[in-house]
């Protein structure tokens, strides 16, 4: 029984292997979950970029009474960085 | 009152089950409570009931247990490597918190816990928290490393350095606020569409006709929000994993 078992979970994991190599890469639900699940990422990334370039010119405006000039500097800045953060999105998806 | 019953929003309503107040805060026991301690039960009661037999034919408990195990691990695995597996049981226990928050928000009469963007955000909070930390432990000064990307010519290093930072901080809020606006967003559209067919139904005539038109989207939309359920409990685990890697592996 004992060396039965041992046979049948050598088995197993030699079919696992050539399975599992090419699914580990993309391990997504599937093809269109995984394409609307990287979507949702990129536009919430670059938005949010955005927006915390906004609040932290507007607060620091505040704080230096230097209105509208760091709001101005840091949401061109949050935009860089949204850009940012798609273009090494888009790049991690595309080198795998 | 038939105002009310049409109120899109009504859903969101927290209301107080066991009025609680410690110190001037307000800490009572609410139906979002009531549903995450649901939530909680129902995560141990399957983890618990897919382990105890382990039989070598899984059943149906075991079955779904070892799937979303292998499902959370071969993730943790392919974004933040074998090392990643240290933060398996933190990614594991935020995925299926998420999803059975979401799939049940989606019951009728029940409550969406992570259409609440306190509760969101306390998770992304909870995420940089932890990742930051075991950044700083492990690495010390050079997990600050992360923010200076090597071979940047010594001009703009101030530049992309804040562009780093910034978008370092847009992390837990893109996080945050990516789950809650989703689970918001499906589950107005939802009352909106039953509030169209209530309308039509009551205007009568020719438009009482056009009534099964928004039942039909519905049936529809409600499919389309079990796949939005699963995938941003999906995205959530698999965004940990990658910012994890980078507190794992700093300095890309």
């Amino acid at each position: 029984m004992r060396r039965r078992l041992d046979a049948l979970s050598q088995d197993l994991s030699r079919r696992e292997e050539p399975r599992s190599t090419p699914t580990s890469s993309e391990t997504g639900p599937s093809g269109l979950g995984q394409a609307v699940g990287l979507g949702f990422r990129v536009t919430s990334e670059f938005v949010a970029a955005i927006v915390v370039g906004g609040l932290i010119g507007w607060q620091g405006d505040r704080w230096l009474h230097s209105s509208p000039l760091l709001l101005i500097t840091f949401i061109a800045l949050g935009t860089a960085a949204g850009f940012w953060n798609v273009y090494r999105l888009a790049m991690k998806t595309g080198g795998k | 009152m038939p105002e009310k019953a049409i109120d899109p929003i009504h859903q969101f309503n927290i209301e107080r089950l066991m009025p609680f107040h410690v110190m001037g805060l307000d800490a009572s026991f609410t139906n979002a409570s009531l549903l995450m301690v649901i939530i909680l039960a129902l995560v141990s009661l399957l983890m618990l009931a897919g382990t105890s037999r382990r039989s070598m034919v899984p059943g149906r408990l075991q079955a779904a247990a070892e799937m979303s195990y292998e499902f959370i691990a071969n993730t943790v695995r392919g974004t933040a490597g074998q090392e990643g597996m240290r933060f398996f049981p933190f990614v594991f226990s935020l995925f299926m918190f998420v999803l059975l928050a979401n799939l049940l928000g989606l019951l009728p009469f029940s409550y969406t816990v992570t259409s609440q963007i306190v509760v969101t955000f306390a998770l992304a909070g909870l995420v940089m928290t932890v990742l930051i930390l075991y950044g700083l432990v492990r690495h010390g000064t050079h997990f600050l490393g992360l923010f200076v990307p090597s071979g940047i010519p010594i001009l703009i290093l101030p530049f992309i350095v804040l562009i780093e930072i910034i978008s370092f901080l847009s992390r837990p809020i893109s996080l945050a606020v990516r789950l809650f606006a989703n689970m918001l967003a499906g589950h107005i559209t939802l009352k909106v569409f039953g509030g169209f067919v209530v309308a039509l139904l009551g205007a009568g005539g020719f438009a009482a006709l056009l009534s099964p038109l928004p039942l039909i989207g519905i049936i529809v939309l409600t499919a389309f929000e079990l796949l939005v359920a699963f995938l941003q409990a999906y995205v959530f685990a698999i965004l940990t994993c990658v910012y994890l890697n980078d507190a794992i592996h700093p300095g890309h």
